[in-house]
């Protein structure tokens, strides 16, 4: 006891390694067994045969798969925008509340994340299915739209309710950063002849970038994965990658190709990552 | 025609729902002036600042800058510029970007821009932090900086809120005399709030004492020290010994009893007191001596107090010491005397004195 009372250093190691081993075993282990199983054969009724192939990295880029690929980066990335359009006002809002106002704002946007998400994307089909969604049957009875509008099964459906799911960590972010920023800097810059609409492009923007930066991985990542949404407000028809990975574990038994397109997946996440950092530190984030 | 001022505040309100924050002020300044804004924390002081920069809208009187009507005008169309408690300087550009924006936004052509920017740099000593961002600087850097940033624009007004507040005592008092020497040499109005009246007694030409939202008193440093017009700037500049009197006469001359019985001459008397009514006498614990009981003359002089006492305390502070006075009555005064000469025979506790003053330093005030 004595000794380690003197050397702070062996303290600090002492209380990482919880952390660190909790990490090894149950966060870089299974990665390494993607890792490996992706260049293995599959075997007959799931799981794999020891026997060494690049067969499943090159099916990741048969056009079959790769389309879905790209498809997937294009819904992630339009609901990070939309994500972003929706979030970074309300996280205004919300950090220009009075401050008793505040924490009663910030629970509401939690409030969703008490009930399961499955229940509530399938809350979202009984509102947007084609024939018997309450948005069509509604419509089609008050005779605004005599046909139904096309809000189930496709790109749009899965969108909006990757959309709805991830608002919450997209606003909390930006309302942390905005929630920070001194008032002052932007009396300072009305002051030094700036509109108010100058005054946050130039002060409020640029300061609440690290918030959108962590809003946006936030929302882009899970999306790119997404399975649940797609195959539910998907209808089946409009899948993403997340889908086909699912399907190579629990439908078609092929691990190695699930891991395969695990891997090469999350190597695109790193690169679009890596990317995104690299364009927004050009702003300049202090 | 009426006279142009600087800044002119009209009977000027500002209410926060029910509370009163600045209550009926009227102010003028004049062009050039070093004017200070000195009052308590909650005196209404940064909120007349805020209301001249446009942070604030009045919710009766009008404000005038340069014989303008302010009205409802937004910061960015007022000829003022502020320099902040905090400095609010932005933390995301360099200190060249931090000078630069205001004139940016003004759409000032870029040659004009950088010419002026090094020009404001060197004002302030600190050509070599251009590129520097505002964190990388010691708090009284960052101080300049938001003076150069805010003087860079040639504002008619520079408005200044506690801008030395957050300094250590020495760098403060070294910023004191760099600001009021740059004060002198652009000649621009600084309308400059603080709560520090020794920091406002040295450097304004003007002082506007302030307290619960009313201006108490407007006058030069040596006006406001010598002749405070109530208790209220007697007690919040300086330090100031209050007796209780009753008022005796007020013509030919000024006469009041102490508590003890003792009557003695006043040199003032606050407006709207009458003979019998109950008073302070103000004086300055500086402007009082204390003498041996012996040492009255036979004649006293007629302008002058005498007033019997006890010492009951003494507190050494190196240039002088400061003697409590049990007065006839068990007011305590505080005499100041300095300390002239090394082994001068000091006064002792519970000796007896004679406390005496001019009484053209005595003011009578409204309890």
């Amino acid at each position: 006891m004595e000794r380690l009372r003197r050397h702070p250093e062996l303290q600090a190691w002492l209380i990482l390694a919880i952390p660190v081993i909790f990490l090894l075993i149950f966060f870089m282990a299974p990665l390494l067994i993607v890792f490996v199983y992706s260049f293995l054969e599959r075997g007959k009724y799931g799981g794999v045969e020891w026997v060494f192939t690049l067969d499943n990295i090159r099916r990741v880029f048969d056009p079959l798969y790769f389309k879905t690929f790209l498809r997937s980066f294009y819904i992630a990335i339009i609901t990070t925008i939309v994500t972003l359009a929706l979030g970074y006002p309300l996280a205004y809002f919300i950090a220009k509340s009075p401050p008793s106002r505040r924490n009663a704002l910030v629970f509401a946007l939690m409030i969703p994340f008490w009930t399961n998400f499955l229940i509530r994307t399938y809350a979202w089909l009984t509102l947007l299915r084609t024939h018997t969604g309450l948005i069509n049957v509604t419509l089609m009875n008050w005779g605004i739209i005599s046909k139904p509008l096309p809000l189930y099964g496709n790109d749009f459906a899965i969108i909006l309710g990757l959309v709805y799911g991830w608002l919450p960590v997209m606003v909390l972010p930006i309302y942390a950063a905005l929630e920070r920023l001194d008032e002052s800097l932007l009396e300072a810059a009305r002051d030094l002849y700036a509109s108010s609409g100058k005054a946050f492009w130039r002060v409020t923007w640029p300061l609440s970038i690290p918030g959108v930066v962590a809003g946006s991985m936030l929302v882009f990542i899970p999306s790119l994965g997404a399975f649940v949404t797609p195959a539910i407000l998907g209808g089946g028809k409009s899948l993403m990658i997340g889908n086909i990975i699912s399907n190579q574990f629990l439908g078609a038994h092929d691990w190695p190709f699930g891991s395969a397109l695990s891997m090469v997946m999350m190597i695109a996440m790193l690169i679009a990552t890596l990317i995104y950092f690299r364009w927004t530190k050009k702003s300049e984030l202090v | 025609m009426t006279k142009t001022y600087a800044v002119e505040l009209q009977d000027v309100v500002k209410q926060f729902g029910d509370v009163v924050a600045v209550n009926h002020v009227s102010l003028q300044i004049q062009d050039g002036e070093f004017f200070s804004l000195l009052g308590p924390s909650g005196c209404g002081k940064t909120t007349t600042l805020r209301m001249i920069a446009g942070f604030e809208m009045p919710t009766g009187g009008a404000i005038y800058i340069h014989g303008e009507r302010q009205g409802y005008r937004p910061p960015n169309k007022r000829p003022v510029n502020t320099v902040f408690q905090n400095y609010a300087l932005f933390p995301h550009m360099t200190v060249a970007e931090n000078i630069a924006f205001g004139m940016e936004m003004q759409k000032i052509p870029k040659d004009e821009i950088n010419r002026r920017v090094s020009e404001a740099l060197d004002m302030v000593r600190l050509s070599n932090m251009a590129s520097r961002k505002p964190k990388q600087l010691s708090g009284g850097q960052q101080q300049r900086i938001a003076l150069a940033r805010a003087l860079v624009n040639r504002p008619k007004v520079l408005l200044l809120d506690e801008p030395l507040g957050a300094l250590d005592l020495k760098l403060r008092k070294a910023m004191q005399i760099e600001l009021k020497a740059l004060q002198e040499e652009v000649g621009i109005t600084f309308i400059y709030v603080t709560h520090d009246q020794e920091e406002a007694l040295t450097m304004s030409d003007r002082i506007a004492v302030m307290n619960n939202g009313i201006v108490h008193q407007v006058g030069d440093p040596e006006t406001i020290y010598e002749h405070p017009a109530d208790r209220f700037v007697a007690d919040f500049i300086g330090e100031t010994n209050f007796i209780p009197v009753k008022i005796i006469s007020l013509a030919p001359e000024i006469v009041v009893a102490l508590g003890s019985g003792e009557q003695v001459v006043a040199g003032w008397a606050e407006e709207g007191l009458a003979v019998g009514d109950r008073a302070v006498l103000s004086i300055r614990p500086e402007k009082m001596d204390m003498l041996e009981l012996n040492e009255v003359p036979k004649t006293p002089a007629h302008n002058t107090a005498y007033v019997k006492g006890k010492v009951t305390h003494l507190v050494y502070v190196g240039t002088d010491t400061r003697h409590t006075v049990t007065l006839g009555d068990g007011t305590e005064v505080v005499v100041r005397l300095q300390n002239m000469y090394i082994g001068e025979e000091p006064w002792e506790l519970g000796e007896a004195t004679i406390v005496t003053w001019n009484a053209a330093h005595a003011r009578v005030l409204k309890e």
